[in-house]
């Protein structure tokens, strides 16, 4: 089978999605080669765009030299986060926030994390120790324990309700079941819960939580929030699962669970790449190439005792200099270890470094120097080099 | 205040097996160990129940009480010894000459041996290197030292034998110049517990001489670090050692569903803090790809060290009971036990309590060669097959422990610490080592009341902790990707670092 288009984009996670949609969005025929599920399934679905300050727009110019975020400039930082917000309100998941204001939301552990664009189900997570809160959990509910957040706060409790599963998926998938949410609610209502604010772990329905949210709100007549979970995630999911169906109705091209068997050169262009899976050998054709792998744990980095590699096309990677020893610090919870500074350097226009391939473009965090633990920058700098790398392509092939 | 006869400090195989042996002869004891069972170098070794072959011709006595001890706890001991089988096996390039002298030494002290082709020894262990020139059998087998200090440990406690684990000997009591007693403080309440009794048996191994020098007496040894690494899954399902005199990174051990390859052999000075350096998994993989090719491949999912007390050539106040081991007398009440090996921990004990018998002035023989390990029967809970009946209910998907076991095991009285969980469930020894679990089992001892919200948290600080020493120096390929998630999950979801 063979296939062309005006744009191929390997690795469908945040990054490598957005800049999809961009360019279908700009009327380009694009296809998307993916090998597995992406990192934000696992995410909270939040969006962090860098954690450092209370706006997080502003903390951009004082980030080194490297980052992938100067490519970008605040201003497109913005635009690039207002389309996704866009994007991801029609397909009913409206995330809510402020790109120049920084906010926090409750952890599983009790915790608050930076971020800056919640779904709107987390829109009321941001909460004082002081103030009075309820949990509603579930029954021997695997990833999720109350009381690791009851015991950092003076005034909340915590209610147990029997799902008759006990895992995060299960649970969420009771919850688009109409007969069980009634059953839920009358529980609920049965609680009398006195609290000010109600949390319940990020169960409420696996595609869109919308109508389960308004609905426990209206019951209830409190406030509701949803508290992320360990992966699998359900707003993680829901993030992923948007952007897809928002592709999917472009008419964009997904090719799941492939990888790159192999790779055609000719000069200096990147002529077609051969998928990996099952049956006949599929042939992608494309004018231009967008590398979005993301980093080690999705495997577009990948390193040996001593080297970094990029898997799909090898293109020459930035590893910090020193032996493996230097790559990671000894403390586990000291943010930023060496290694994470490894990856890919490209020009201003998102293309590598060091090599002579003229029509490949790179985004996300398979990007040197792009330190997302570090910064706290993850969905944000994927959704704002991933639109940018898009752009820089149309840029230089206004033919395609 | 605690009375007892015997007072045993250390809880690895030389201190569970005293206990054994004495609650068998009828003597009351006290068991006290810092950590939990296995803490130290029994729980770091390389779970190797030694043929004797590796110290067949080096130090054939050792070798000797080897294959003796081997062929013991292979009867009394079924369930923590798989009998896998060892194969020594030469590659080219090295010494045929060695090879004579090996099987001469181990026909000298009864290691029954059997030569075996290449394409013999590659129907056995298919992973082998297939330019092998031949491979020699023998009988080692895989030993589960944590299942090994429990079931002795199950003897005593059955009689009446008095465990304190978490509890550390910080200073022992002296009047008129006799040892009479210890205290020992609990790891986290820090309460103090008086113990006295009539002998004090110091089986500290690597903190040997520390203890003993608690009562003003000292234990002439030095330490060596061995490092190990363990691979995510069974390479082979034999012993492999390298038929060549002793050097590093030369055995392979399969262990449950995983293999153990190392060691290496490094002076140091502190028993305690001791970390592996990435140079030395290199230099064990390397050696251990030179066996079996595919190591090079496979994910190496932790390492780990122990530190080996060795002892220094016989000083006058030592008596040498055997070789290998020593029983020094301190002669105020004090008996101290280095050396050894995890194979030779019950004749160790058996030596050391003939002593305390005969101070006693009592004629008791010793039964622990006979009588099959006790509490063997309870763990037929343990199979795979049982384990995936609940499926639904699995907390550690990489071990297949269920809620119900982590609910049991949280629910038995001494259970307080999240390593008992773990050591008596396997939770978090596979290949994301504990990374997922271990938020979970620490759920679960909070909702069962066993501790409070802070107390696990700062367990959960402090797991995270050690668990990333012991990946650190493996940290690439697969096992670096495993460990951005796991960072991500804790330092990113949970936003665990920030202190309030
Ligand atoms: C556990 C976890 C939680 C996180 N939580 C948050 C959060 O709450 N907020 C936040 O802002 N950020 C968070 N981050 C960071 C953020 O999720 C990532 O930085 C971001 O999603 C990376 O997106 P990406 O598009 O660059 O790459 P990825 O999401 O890694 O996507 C790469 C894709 O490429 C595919 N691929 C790889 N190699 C090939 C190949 N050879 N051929 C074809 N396809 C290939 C992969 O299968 C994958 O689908 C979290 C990260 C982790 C690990
Ligand atoms: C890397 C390595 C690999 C090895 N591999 C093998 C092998 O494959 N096969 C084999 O047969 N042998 C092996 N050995 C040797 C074997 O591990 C040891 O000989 C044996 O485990 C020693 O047991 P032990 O009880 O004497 O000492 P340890 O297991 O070290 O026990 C001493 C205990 O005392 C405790 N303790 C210390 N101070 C105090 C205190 N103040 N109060 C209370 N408790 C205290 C410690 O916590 C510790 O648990 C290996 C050793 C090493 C280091």
């Amino acid at each position: 089978m063979n296939a062309t288009y005006d744009v191929v984009i390997i690795g469908g996670g945040i990054s490598g999605m957005m800049a999809a949609i961009t360019l279908v969005g700009c009327g380009k025929k694009v296809a998307v080669v993916s090998k597995g599920d992406p990192v934000c399934c696992f995410s909270t679905g939040c969006v962090d765009v860098l954690a450092d300050g209370e706006n997080p727009l502003k903390g951009i110019g004082s980030l080194p030299e490297h980052h992938p975020y100067h490519l970008v400039g605040d201003k497109g930082i913005a635009e690039a986060l207002g389309l996704f917000r866009g994007i991801m309100s029609a397909e009913g998941i409206p995330y809510v926030g402020d790109v120049h204001a920084n906010r926090r939301v409750l952890t599983s552990l009790g915790r608050s994390k930076v971020t800056c664009l919640v779904p709107e189900t987390m829109d009321f997570s941001d909460i004082d120790p002081h103030e009075s809160l309820h949990i509603l959990s579930f029954h021997k509910m695997k990833d999720f324990y109350p009381q690791y957040i009851t015991s950092r706060y003076a005034k909340a409790a915590y209610s147990t309700f029997d799902a008759g599963v006990t895992t995060t998926v299960g649970i969420a998938e009771r919850f688009e079941d109409s007969d069980f949410l009634d059953t839920f609610t009358t529980w609920m209502r049965g609680l009398a819960i006195q609290e000010e604010r109600i949390a319940v772990p990020a169960v409420l329905g696996r595609g869109s939580s919308g109508a389960v949210y308004h609905r426990i709100g209206g019951e209830c007549g409190r406030t509701v929030f949803e508290i992320p979970t360990l992966p699998p995630s359900m707003p993680g999911l829901r993030l992923f699962g948007g952007l897809k169906n928002a592709f999917l109705r472009r008419k964009g091209d997904l090719y799941w669970g492939r990888g790159i068997y192999s790779v055609e050169k000719l000069g200096n262009q990147i002529e077609a790449v051969t998928l990996t899976g099952p049956g006949r050998s599929t042939r992608v054709e494309g004018k231009a190439f967008i590398l979005a792998t993301g980093s080690f744990v999705s495997g577009g980095l990948q390193a040996s005792r001593d080297a970094v590699m990029e898997t799909v096309f090898n293109l020459p990677s930035y590893l910090p200099p020193g032996t493996r020893d230097a790559w990671f610090q000894d403390d586990f919870f000291a943010v930023g270890h060496e290694i994470e500074k490894a990856g890919i350097r490209v020009d201003a226009s998102f293309r590598p470094l060091g090599t002579e391939i003229e029509n490949l473009y790179v985004c996300g965090s398979i990007l040197a120097f792009s330190e997302v633990m570090k910064y706290r920058c993850g969905h944000g700098m994927a959704i704002a080099t991933g639109v940018a790398a898009a752009k820089a392509c149309m840029g230089a092939y206004s033919g395609i | 205040m605690i009375r007892t006869d015997v007072i045993i400090i250390g809880g690895g195989s030389t201190g569970c097996g005293i206990a054994r042996d004495l609650a068998l002869r009828g003597i009351d004891h006290c068991l006290i160990e810092k950590g939990d069972f296995a803490a130290g170098a029994t729980g770091a070794c390389h779970g190797l129940l030694h043929s004797g072959g590796r110290y067949a011709v080096n130090d054939p006595e050792a070798g000797a009480d080897c294959i003796a001890e081997n062929t013991i706890l292979q009867k009394i001991g079924r369930k923590c010894v798989e009998r896998t089988g060892g194969l020594f096996v030469r590659l080219p390039g090295d010494s045929k000459r060695y090879r004579d002298t090996f099987l001469k030494a181990c026909d000298a002290i009864g290691i029954t041996t059997e030569e075996l082709s290449p394409s013999r020894a590659l129907d056995l262990v298919p992973a082998l290197n297939p330019s092998l020139e031949e491979a020699i059998r023998v009988p080692d087998c895989s030993i589960d030292p944590f299942r090994l200090c429990m079931l002795n440990i199950t003897s005593s406690q059955k009689r009446g034998g008095l465990v304190l684990t978490h509890h550390t000997v910080t200073a022992i009591i002296k009047e008129h110049g006799r040892c009479v007693g210890v205290t020992a403080r609990e790891e986290i309440t820090s309460d103090v517990k008086e113990i006295r009794g009539k002998i004090i048996i110091n089986a500290t191994g690597a903190w040997g001489d520390r203890v003993a020098r608690l009562a003003g007496g000292s234990v002439p040894i030095t330490l060596s670090k061995g490092s190990l690494v363990v691979t995510n899954h069974r390479i082979t399902n034999m012993v492999v050692n390298r038929l060549r005199p002793a050097s590093d990174g030369d055995i392979v051990v399969p262990n449950e569903a995983v293999c153990l390859a190392g060691t290496t052999s490094i002076p140091v000075t502190d028993p305690d803090g001791i970390g592996v350096d990435p140079g030395e998994v290199d230099i064990i993989a390397t050696q251990a790809q030179e066996m079996l090719p595919d190591f090079a491949a496979t994910r190496l999912i932790r390492t780990y060290a122990g530190v080996r007390p060795l002892l220094q050539s016989d000083g006058e106040n030592g008596r040498s009971i055997s070789r290998g081991f020593r029983i020094i007398d301190h002669r105020d009440g004090l008996f101290s036990i280095v050396g050894g090996k995890l194979t030779t921990y019950r004749l160790m004990a058996e030596k050391m309590t003939d002593t305390v018998i005969a101070v006693f002035g009592l004629k008791r023989p010793c039964r622990t060669a006979e009588l099959p390990l006790e509490g063997q029967e309870e763990l037929s809970g343990y199979p795979l097959s049982k384990r995936l009946k609940s499926l639904e209910d699995i907390v550690c998907e990489c071990e297949l422990v269920t809620a119900d076991a982590v609910e049991r095991v949280a629910g038995q009285v001494g259970t307080r610490y999240l390593g008992d969980i773990q050591h008596r469930t396997r939770l978090g020894m596979g290949p994301c080592q504990g990374g997922f679990c271990t938020y979970r089992a620490l759920g679960i001892m909070q909702e069962k009341g066993k501790m409070t919200p802070e107390e696990s948290m700062g367990m959960l600080r402090d797991f995270l902790q050690r668990r990333f020493k012991g990946i650190k120096p493996a940290l690439w390929g697969d096992q670096l990707r495993e460990e951005q998630l796991i960072e991500s999950i804790y330092l990113g979801i949970l936003n665990m670092e920030q202190e309030q």
